[in-house]
């Protein structure tokens, strides 16, 4: 299973896919995960893949990703030709408009409403990519977070992280 | 003892902190180092771990002191490692034949990027290769791994600390960028089920009057280090075997060297490591190291499925290296493929050793991208048309 995260710098994408690499470790699955970014910390492309299997994995960056995670426009740009034909492309909707088959939903304005920070976005992307496909189990993400965020951040990242699964099972 | 990090289960890190933490369960207790991309998470880990573990990690004005303080720690009997890039290790040339002519026992990482001068610092590359084996002056020999895993990152770290003190030598590890940055799932050893090797000692003050001599007749002298009573002369100038200057001596040079050439060369089978795939019936054959092995596994696969025989050869130790495997190999298949990211490094080793039984062609690859396993099998197939 490829999945790619694509934003720009800022919005946490590397961070999200590092969870959800983490999340498949927890589960005992083999799991690479590397990134991709401009040197401009904020504004540039920022890609994170994340490939997860039962097997040994040999692949390095995602090829043909079977989700493609965009959070801004110039990241959809950037990564649309690496999701498969029959891919499933999950966007901000606000931000992103595609210009092929998608589901998403507003996840910035999400994580405002929710946690008051346009910065726990990715977060909410997570959740709904989660729920939607369950790559991983709700829990181990949790565990993941709870590992990798920054101290006292946790829980305003699991409220993130439960609104967008949420959103994820309407 | 606790360690500053969990053992004896997995865990899903960088290739550099796997580093870090597989040196400190080697027993690695001294790093000096100078920060540089894509190494400093290396760095970065020691400081935070070496002070939790006794030991110290210092940052030095620059590659060249990394260097010489870790073959200064090792002398005083402290498994010692530094770790840089290109820039860094160009910089490490000249003290790493000092710790070679020493026999000093020392780990250097150096995590490849693009070069040559600062190139591209943020992107993978093979190119320093044949630095890392003849970058130093002089007639010698030394021990060179390349890691193509997270996993094998943390394993060959440990190795690297064995091989140096076995043999009482300096042992380059050849990462690289994509290595160094990537996260995978790592299992991570028990500390009591870790296998580890230190220098031999002398038994006595008779042994420890030859720091340089042979007196056990396995080329690898007993090192009498500093602060245990014995009084041992350390120089890069040729020496005898009580470490005594003789700069003019034919004999004595030759010994010396050849001495510590043999050591490598006549343990070649211990310290030699790599994996087959697909290869007993190949009739094609990849020979390929470090990261760029992985793409070829899949490439083996894909080439296997299109109905062209093809195996891999994945070489964990490019120094030294085993001429004759070659040539056995080159016996059995019609065309060897050494796909790398740099113009041709290995390519030469693997044409030496095929000694013309079979084609040997590059595939290159700079730039910061590592070959995708599609471009080697269409590298292949456009080779296997020509014929």
């Amino acid at each position: 299973m490829q999945v790619r995260f694509a934003g720009i710098g800022g919005q946490g994408v590397v961070l999200a896919g590092v969870i959800l690499g983490e999340a498949a470790a927890i589960e005992g699955l083999n799991v690479v995960q590397t990134q991709d970014y401009s040197s401009a910390s904020r504004g540039g492309h920022s890609i994170a893949d994340v490939i997860i299997s039962k097997e040994p994995i040999y692949d390095l960056i995602v090829t043909k990703a079977d989700v493609l995670v965009a959070l801004a426009q110039l990241g959809y740009n950037t990564t649309k030709d690496s999701l498969k034909e029959d891919g499933l492309l999950i966007v901000d909707t606000d931000l992103v408009k595609p210009d092929r088959e998608f589901i998403g939903a507003p996840f910035t304005r999400i994580a405002e409403e929710t946690t008051g920070l346009a910065l726990t976005v990715n977060m909410v992307a997570l959740g709904y990519l989660v729920a939607k496909t369950g790559i991983v189990k709700k829990e181990s993400v949790e565990e993941a977070i709870r590992r990798r965020v920054p101290k006292g951040t946790e829980d305003i990242n699991l409220k993130a992280f439960r609104a967008g699964y949420e959103e994820g099972l309407k | 003892m606790r360690y500053p990090f969990p053992v004896g289960k997995s865990d899903f890190i960088q290739g550099d902190e796997a580093i870090a933490r597989a040196a400190i369960l080697a027993g690695c207790r001294f790093y000096a180092g100078y920060p540089i991309t894509p190494a400093s998470e290396i760095f970065e880990a020691m400081a935070l771990y070496m002070p939790l573990v006794d030991g110290v990690s210092v940052q030095m004005e620059d590659e060249l002191a990394s260097i010489a303080a870790i073959i200064g720690a090792s002398w005083v009997g402290v498994k010692a490692m530094t770790a840089t890039s290109g820039p860094g290790f160009s910089l490490m040339m000249e003290n790493l034949g000092y710790a070679i002519m020493t026999e000093t026992p020392i780990v250097v990482v150096n995590v490849q990027r693009g070069g040559p001068s600062t190139g591209q610092p943020t992107l993978p590359a093979q190119g320093d290769v044949m630095q890392a084996i003849w970058g130093t002056h002089g007639d010698h020999s030394l021990i060179v791994l390349t890691p193509a895993t997270v996993q094998e990152a943390f394993d060959m770290t440990i190795r690297a600390f064995n091989l140096a003190e076995k043999y009482r030598t300096p042992v380059v590890l050849l990462s690289d960028a994509e290595v160094g940055h990537m996260r995978e799932r790592v299992n991570i050893p028990n500390p009591e089920d870790i296998e580890l090797v230190y220098r031999k000692l002398p038994a006595n003050e008779e042994e420890a009057k030859y720091p340089f001599g042979d007196i056990h007749g396995d080329l690898i002298p007993p090192m009498p280090i500093f602060g245990k009573g014995y009084r041992t002369y350390v120089t890069g100038l040729t020496h005898d075997e009580k470490g005594r200057p003789k700069t003019v001596d034919a004999e004595i040079h030759q010994k010396l060297i050849e001495r510590i050439v043999n050591k490598i060369e006549k343990n070649k089978k211990d310290i030699i490591d790599y994996e087959t795939f697909e290869l007993d019936d190949a009739e094609v054959a990849i020979i390929s190291y470090g990261i760029v092995a992985r793409s070829a596994i899949r490439a083996v696969k894909m080439l296997r499925s299109e109905g062209i025989k093809a195996g891999l050869l994945k070489l964990n130790v490019v120094w030294p290296f085993d001429f004759e495997m070659i040539e056995k190999i080159a016996e059995q298949v019609h065309a060897i493929y050494v796909p790398e990211m740099n113009l041709g490094q290995v390519y030469h080793l693997v044409k030496e050793g095929a000694n013309g039984k079979a084609r040997v062609e590059l595939i290159p690859k700079i730039g910061g991208e590592v070959h995708t396993p599609q471009e080697i099998v269409k590298a292949v197939k456009r080779c296997e048309k020509c014929i």
